[in-house]
């Protein structure tokens, strides 16, 4: 069967909200089931995204021609590999206000590609009217809800947040411990890598939390996707 | 030149005034018809672009139109739209003939004329010896001119000498930016002083495109609206990148909105522009 081509664009128009660890995570899922995966690292200073992953993610400066062409053309390839845009904070304004020049989400949608909304969510009101903003203007894109609590907690209230938000589905992606998030900060450690060989010398508690960790993430993924291509399916419309 | 007081520049007609409610089959039976001139005594001004620019538009409102290029014998015009332009000279009778006198015969109603760089003056004089004017004068025919302006005083000048010939036409002073252009700002002396010599109908500022995107316009050789369309000459599927199609969209639209602001469509063919 073919498989749809998702184009997720991971955003936030607030710095340290976990877009670039669900960027990875995404990216990491996939490769670790051996499928090729196209990223975009929009934040040309300090491609951390891009860093991690020199064969498969490539930094673009979204105020450069080039650049542009080089990302959207891109994304707008219909082979069915997964494209995953880290949209840095920074270029949050820029970036969708190119989407709405150039009608990329309608031409994405007119070809084809299923354009994904990752939207990380923070306790302020503009993450809430930047998401609403997205849903009105966007309504053949799907949202979800990323809420890393490790990066950008919403307290006690975060269930009440969370349902503000016009989300299509929702990722939690848990908070790790300091000894694992030091690991993973770490631009040589690869997650595909640990989960087919851990290093040894890890220690056997980190080495379990991150475990447990990117299996929680990976679990989601698998969940959407699979909820993804069921309603996908000509039988069940 | 003499200068004449031009204080009686037609004014846009009122929608559903008695000046343009037709019937349909009034519509239909007798269409007046339109010429646009575009153009300018200085040169890399962007006639052409704003003469390609204003073929798309009509096209885009499915208003029929026909071309003509002055930039003879071999026109830019020409280039982007062969089907719809012919190469003229307008100082020669033959081609003063082939556009004034099948002005009323033609199935096409408006006609587009792009005046070669430092033509403006000798076209519209060529005009006025040909009784062009004189039946724009009596109503016959609804004369549009886009004198598009340069970014220097002399532009200024071109004002004042093109004055005398469009005082029965919809004069509209073009700004374009699509070359990056920076218009000096006129203080108000100097504007009164060359302003209070005509008056215009108003005027139509065209945005800046993007230069890769104007360059790959240029090197497809093709309309700007084909270039959207990611289609060849020939009407082939092409390749083009999506990022610069939709530069190009984005400006043409903005042109679109910029025309419909000054009701260009009523003007000629009592249509109104289209949702954008």
């Amino acid at each position: 069967m073919r498989r749809r081509t998702i184009v997720f664009i991971a955003c936030s128009p607030h710095a340290r909200t976990g877009v670039s660890t669900t960027a990875r995570l995404l990216t990491d899922y996939y490769l670790s089931r051996n499928i090729d995966v196209v990223g975009f690292d929009a934040d040309p200073h300090e491609p951390f995204y891009g860093d991690l992953f020199p064969s498969h993610v490539r930094p673009i400066d979204l105020n450069d021609v080039r650049g542009q062409i080089a990302l959207f053309d891109s994304l707008l390839i219909d082979d069915e590999r997964p494209k995953i845009v880290d949209v840095w904070h920074r270029s949050y304004d820029k970036f969708f206000t190119m989407i709405k020049e150039i009608r990329f989400i309608e031409e994405a949608v007119k070809v084809g590609l299923e354009p994904i909304f990752l939207y990380h969510v923070d306790p302020s009101e503009r993450s809430l009217s930047g998401a609403l903003t997205l849903y009105r203007t966007w309504s053949d894109a799907s949202l979800i809800a990323v809420h890393n609590e490790g990066a950008s907690p919403l307290g006690a209230e975060q269930h009440e947040i969370l349902s503000y938000y016009p989300a299509r589905g929702k990722f939690v992606i848990g908070p790790l411990n300091a000894p694992a998030a030091k690991v993973l900060r770490d631009p040589n450690f690869s997650i595909t890598r640990f989960l087919t060989a851990p290093p040894s010398d890890m220690s056997i508690v980190v080495r379990a939390a991150l475990k447990y960790w990117i299996s929680s993430a990976f679990t989601q993924f698998q969940s959407f996707e699979l909820r993804a291509a069921l309603e996908g399916l000509d039988c069940l419309r | 030149m003499a200068h004449k007081s031009l204080k009686t520049v037609k004014p846009i007609p009122e929608k559903g005034s008695a000046t343009v409610v037709k019937t349909k089959a009034q519509a239909r039976s007798h269409v007046k018809p339109g010429v646009i001139l575009v153009g300018a005594d200085k040169g890399g001004v962007g006639k052409t672009t704003i003469a390609r620019a204003l073929l798309d538009y009509l096209a885009g409102n499915n208003i029929l139109s026909r071309a003509f290029d002055t930039e003879s014998p071999r026109g830019t015009l020409h280039r982007f739209h062969p089907e719809l332009t012919s190469v003229v000279d307008l100082t020669s009778t033959s081609d003063q003939m082939k556009i004034i006198d099948t002005l009323n015969t033609a199935e096409v109603k408006v006609s587009v004329i792009d005046v070669r760089a430092g033509g403006l003056g000798p076209a519209l004089h060529a005009l006025q010896d040909t009784g062009f004017l004189d039946a724009v004068r009596e109503g016959e025919i609804t004369f549009v001119v886009f004198h598009v302006l340069g970014s220097s005083i002399a532009s200024l000048d071109e004002i004042t000498e093109v004055a005398p010939y469009v005082e029965d036409a919809y004069y509209y002073l073009v700004k374009n930016h699509v070359n990056d252009t920076t218009f000096f700002e006129w203080d108000p002396v100097t504007h009164r002083k060359y302003f209070e010599k005509v008056n215009t109908a108003g005027e139509i500022t065209i945005p800046k495109l993007n230069e890769m995107a104007y360059e790959q316009v240029e090197i497809s050789g093709t309309p700007f609206s084909t270039f959207v369309a990611n289609q060849t000459a020939s009407g082939d599927e092409a390749n083009h990148s999506f990022v610069l199609r939709g530069y190009v969209r984005t400006w043409l639209n903005r042109i679109g909105e910029e025309f419909d602001r000054v009701e260009l469509l009523r003007l000629i063919s009592g249509k109104t522009g289209k949702e954008r």
